[in-house]
This record gives structure tokens, sequence and C-alpha cells, in this order.
């Protein structure tokens, strides 16, 4: 054995590196087997009884073909890319803002893409143009937009990404601003309140196979330098100062790491609306199960986040058939439901 | 550490500012200082609260941007320096440090970050650099436990072996010996003088406590109004420097070679 050779061995790093290899593996192939089990369930999950999916599934025709792979199945691979998206964005915002409670809306996202939408609706019922406009866009369009321009919004109020604080800080006026808008647009114009729910309370039923491809290609995009930046992460945790300290550019890992929460937030809000928890949750999840640092927790996490929404998916189609829940609401109820647990487990062990 | 080290020859001057002038919006910390660090000398910073310690080694490792003055390090100006270049030649350590949940071989492998960049994987040579650092630090048995598990000693010994790791030519340490205890401040006294006379590391350590302050090569003495002196310990005892400096009598005695501060405890003066 050579002398640096057994540096390594005396440090642990091999070990450690080993253990934490295995144990991520253990959640990737646990991760992986869950959604196939997901993926295949949503096939039978719908308007249907589950005797006739299944029936479907051994004797498919061609209208049976059409709901099961260009409805049941996009829509079930769609949810699990933005619940992926959301989970990454979580993960990433967690880490850029050193705030376990930090979630991927707090650029003001959330509330850009309400308000996107509500203009969009707005103009649409107003004039020709706007319906033309609409027609072009969507609501997934408007969304996107919308949560675009909201972190716009956020930096520029922020002047910048030079302070993390400050960024916060503009995030939370950002939402809070947008937010106030939407409410007054809702309020002169009533009778779109109806239509704008499903997207506030999020919805997978928009998902085709575009969609789902779309978000697809935004996770791929935004995971590569994530989990480049992730060294760049674990020296944040030491504190900005530190992390300068060691030869980090500050103002550009900020901006990368806020380029890749506003690209995979802004593309899930626009393909599933506004979905929560998701991005909280996840990396909470993997923390609380496996100890990790930022690189397995960006791998991780997206993986965690994937599931919980497809599996939250499964259950607002299933729970009230053949009608659906707004997935938002059963995220909500079940990511509330975990944080309540955590404190109280917190709690107890003092 | 040796063979990783001799590549610095001792140099008259590694790290130099002057005429050094830093304020928080009105508040002027300090005025118009003009320091000069040799290599392979041990500098204790020292001084009363609020007096600018730390001020003074974020601005020299251009942490804080000073409102006059320069900062040369190595004959070239800090500011002209590239980010990774600089930060391979001065390891700073800060007085307290933020939580993680990161290990204690993850942190330290923080220290190689210069060295390597974001796309570098960690070699051979990083490990030996973190082994050595750890070993000297007495870090080495905790390597796989996190950071939160370890109390505030241990952890202040895993930062030390972070900034011991990237094997900087400069090390400003900004309270070094906080949470140890007296043994262990004893360890961390003794490494830093090995870094300086062993390896010709320049170490400049912000210290409180007076006697272990006076184990050092060199002091820098910062009172309320700005430096009140820089030289080796029988300068600053011969010109009573301390007192001066905390604006009430200081007395230091010789005992077996070494000089210990001696507490006037007959009249507290807490109003100082």
């Amino acid at each position: 054995m050579s002398a640096l050779h057994h540096a390594a061995a005396d440090l642990g790093t091999e070990s450690l590196e080993c253990g934490a290899s295995r144990r991520l593996a253990i959640w990737l192939a646990c991760c992986l087997g869950v959604t196939v089990l997901l993926t295949a369930l949503s096939l039978l999950v719908g308007t249907t009884s589950l005797e006739d999916s299944l029936q479907w599934l051994i004797y498919p025709d061609a209208h049976s073909s059409v709901v099961l792979w260009q409805i049941r199945l996009p829509r079930a691979v769609g949810a699990w890319f933005a619940g992926a998206l959301l989970g990454l964005a979580g993960a990433v915002a967690q880490g850029l803002f050193r705030n376990p409670l930090a979630d991927p809306y707090l650029l003001g996202t959330a509330s850009g893409a309400a308000l996107g939408v509500t203009a969009c609706l707005m103009a649409a019922d107003a004039s020709i143009g706007g319906l033309a406009l609409m027609g072009q866009l969507g609501v997934t369009g408007a969304a996107c937009v919308g949560a675009c321009a909201a972190t716009l919004l956020t930096v520029t109020l922020s002047r910048g990404v030079l302070q993390t604080a400050s960024l916060l800080l503009s995030g939370i006026v950002t939402a809070f601003l947008l937010s106030a808008v939407t409410s007054l647009l809702l309020l002169t114009k009533p009778e779109i309140w109806r239509e704008m729910q499903t997207f506030l309370l999020g919805s997978t039923s928009f998902i085709s196979w575009s969609s789902a491809t779309l978000l697809g290609t935004v996770l791929c995009i935004c995971i590569v330098p994530a989990v480049l930046l992730s060294r760049g992460l674990d020296a944040l945790t030491l504190g900005e100062d530190t992390a300068q300290s060691l030869g980090l550019s500050l103002p550009w890992l900020r901006l990368a790491l806020l380029g890749i929460v506003a690209l995979s937030t802004s593309t899930s809000v626009g393909q599933v609306g506004i979905v929560g928890f998701v991005g909280l949750i996840a990396p909470h999840l993997v923390r609380e199960t496996i100890s990790v640092n930022h690189r397995q927790l960006l791998i991780a996490a997206p993986l965690v986040g994937g599931v919980l929404l497809q599996a939250a998916d499964l259950v607002s189609r299933f729970i009230i058939r053949p009608a659906e829940l707004p997935v938002g609401a059963v995220t909500a109820c079940v990511g509330g439901a975990y944080l309540v647990f955590l404190l109280w487990r917190r709690s107890r062990d003092g | 550490m040796a063979e990783a080290r001799t590549q610095f020859a001792p140099q008259p001057s590694v790290l130099a500012c002057r005429d050094l002038s830093v304020a928080y919006g009105s508040r002027i910390v300090f005025e118009n200082v003009s320091l000069e660090i040799c290599a392979g000398q041990w500098t204790a910073v020292v001084g009363p609260n609020g007096s600018g310690k730390s001020t003074l080694l974020r601005t020299l490792v251009g942490l804080t941007v000073p409102k006059s003055g320069t900062i040369h390090l190595q004959g070239r100006r800090l500011s002209s320096w590239p980010r990774r270049e600089r930060a391979r030649h001065l390891a700073w350590l800060a007085q307290t440090a933020a939580p993680t949940e990161l290990t204690a071989a993850e942190v330290v492998a923080l220290g190689r970050f210069a060295h390597g960049g974001w796309l570098a994987h960690r070699e051979a040579e990083d490990d030996a650099s973190m082994h050595r650092a750890m070993r000297a630090t007495g870090s080495l048995a905790w390597a796989q436990r996190r950071l939160s598990t370890l109390s505030g000693g241990e952890r202040q010994r895993v930062h030390l072996a972070r900034v011991l790791a990237v094997e900087a030519p400069v090390l400003l340490l900004d309270e070094p010996t906080t949470h140890l205890d007296p043994p262990h401040q004893e360890d961390v006294a003794r490494l830093l003088r090995e870094q300086a006379h062993r390896f010709g590391v320049s170490v400049v350590s912000a210290i409180h406590d007076l006697s272990l302050a006076l184990t050092a090569d060199r002091l820098i003495v910062l009172g309320p109004s700005g430096v009140v002196g820089h030289g080796t310990i029988r300068e600053a005892l011969a010109g009573d420097w301390l007192s001066a400096a905390f604006c009430t009598r200081i007395d230091i005695v010789e005992h077996g070679g070494v000089h210990l501060w001696k507490p006037a405890l007959a009249s507290p003066n807490l109003g100082r």
C-alpha cells in the first residue's frame, strides 16, 4: 500500500465514499422501483374501473391504447419529471439560502405564474387579440412567462445577486406584491376564479407527451450543472465568507444556482401549476434517511420529488374516482403532516 | 509536511499593507495602518474587544474592502491576484464557523478546492494533504463524523485542519484557540510555531489569551485608536504596548523562560 493510499485509508474517505455510494445506490434502486410500480398503477387508475383498465392492458384496442399510452402514461411520466424538478429546485434553494425551510417558490415564481395565468385569462376574455395571445401561449406558457418575470423582478429588486439575504427578502416582497396584484385582478373579474383554481391548486391533467418531454429535457439541463456546483453548496454551509476565502466566486455561484432554481421551478409550474411542499419535503426526506453531502443530495432529492408527486397524483385520482382531487391539495396534506411529524420528533428528542 | 513546504523559501516580507484604513459606514475601525508580515514567523494580533483584530485579518485576506490603502501579497497587489490563486496563497480561519452537516473529512477536503476547482476529482495528493492536516490538529479520529456531532473544540480543530490542508504560505487565523481547553490551546500554539519555523509559513493569528500570544515571534498590538505597536515580544514588553492598548495596567511576569500575564485582581476595572 503506498503512503498516499494509506492516507486515504486513515482518513476513512475510501470507506466513507464507498458507504455513501452504496446507500445512494440503494436509494436510487428503491426510488426507481417505486417509480415503476407507481407508473404501472397510474395506467390502471382513471375514470374507468380498475377491472376495465386491467382489461384494456391485457386486450388493448384503439380507444384504450389512446387512453393508456397517450393520456395516462405521459401524465404519470410528466408528474414524475415535474416532481423531480421541484425536488431539485428545493435542494438547491435550501443550499443556496442555507435555510432548510427554503422552497423553490421563494423567488416569487409561484405568484408570478399565478399572475401570468390571471392576466392571460383576462386578456382572452377582454379582446380577440387577447384570445389569440392566449391561444398561442396557453395556460402553461403564461405561467412560465409569469414565473420567469417574477424571478427577474426579484433579482432586480435585490440589485443583483451580491447578497443572499437581499435575494431572500426581495423574493418575499415579489411574492406578496404579485399575489396582491393577482387578487386585485380577480376581484375585477370573479368569473375567471374557477378556471384559476385548477392552476392554483395544481393539476397534472394537462400533461401530454410534449409536456413530459419538455419537463424531462429541462430536468437533464438543470441537474448536470447543479451536481457540478455541489462543492460550492458544500462550501456555502461553512458560511459565505469562508466559501469566498476558499476561492469561490459567490456572485457567479449564486447566479448559476438561481438560474437552476428559476428554470426548474418555472417549467414545473408552467406544466402542473402550483404544487406545494414537494420541493420542501423531498430534500428533508433524503437528509433524514441517508446522511449526504450536496452531490448526493442533488441526485437523490429529484428522485424523491418525482416519486412524491407521482404518488400524490395517483392518490388524487384514486380517492374520489372517477372525479379527481387537486394534486396540490394532496401534497399539502402529506407535506404538512410530515413537517408536523418532524417537529414532534425534534421536540421529543430535545 | 516538510517535503510539501520546502518550496517556500523565507522571504523578507510576504504580506504587507500600507496606509490601510477600514470603516463600517461612518465608524472608522482603524486608520493608516502599515504592517509587514515576514515569512517563517508567527505573529499574534492582540488588543481589546472591538479594536479591529478580526477586521484587520478580514481585510488582509480580501474579504473586507478597505476605505483606503494598499495590500501586497508576495510583492503583488492583492486585488490583482486571480481568486483561486489567491486562495492557494492565503488561507483564512473565521472566528466562528457556521454549523454544517458535512463530515470532518468533507470539511477538510474543501480546503483543497483552490487546488482543483469545480471539475477536479480529489487526487491522492489531496488525500495526503488532508491526512497531514488532520493528523497535525489531532482530528483524524473524527474524519467520518459529522461536524454537528462534535464538540466546539473538536470542530475548531477540524476547521484548523481545513486551513492547514490548503498548504498556503500565509495563514490568517481569527481566534484559532476558541473553544479549546488549555492543553489543546498549547498544542495549537506549538503547531503554529512549527508551521512558521519548520515550514516557512507566515502565520498571523488573533489571540485573546495574552500568555499564549506572548509565545509568538512577533506581536501586532491594536488599541482603541489603531495600531499601538508592531514588533518582537521584547519590543512590545519594553514599550509597555499592552497597557497602552488595553488602557489599563497589564503586568507581564517571566517564569521559566515564558511570559505570563498576571491579572490585577485587587482593582477590577470593567469600565475600561
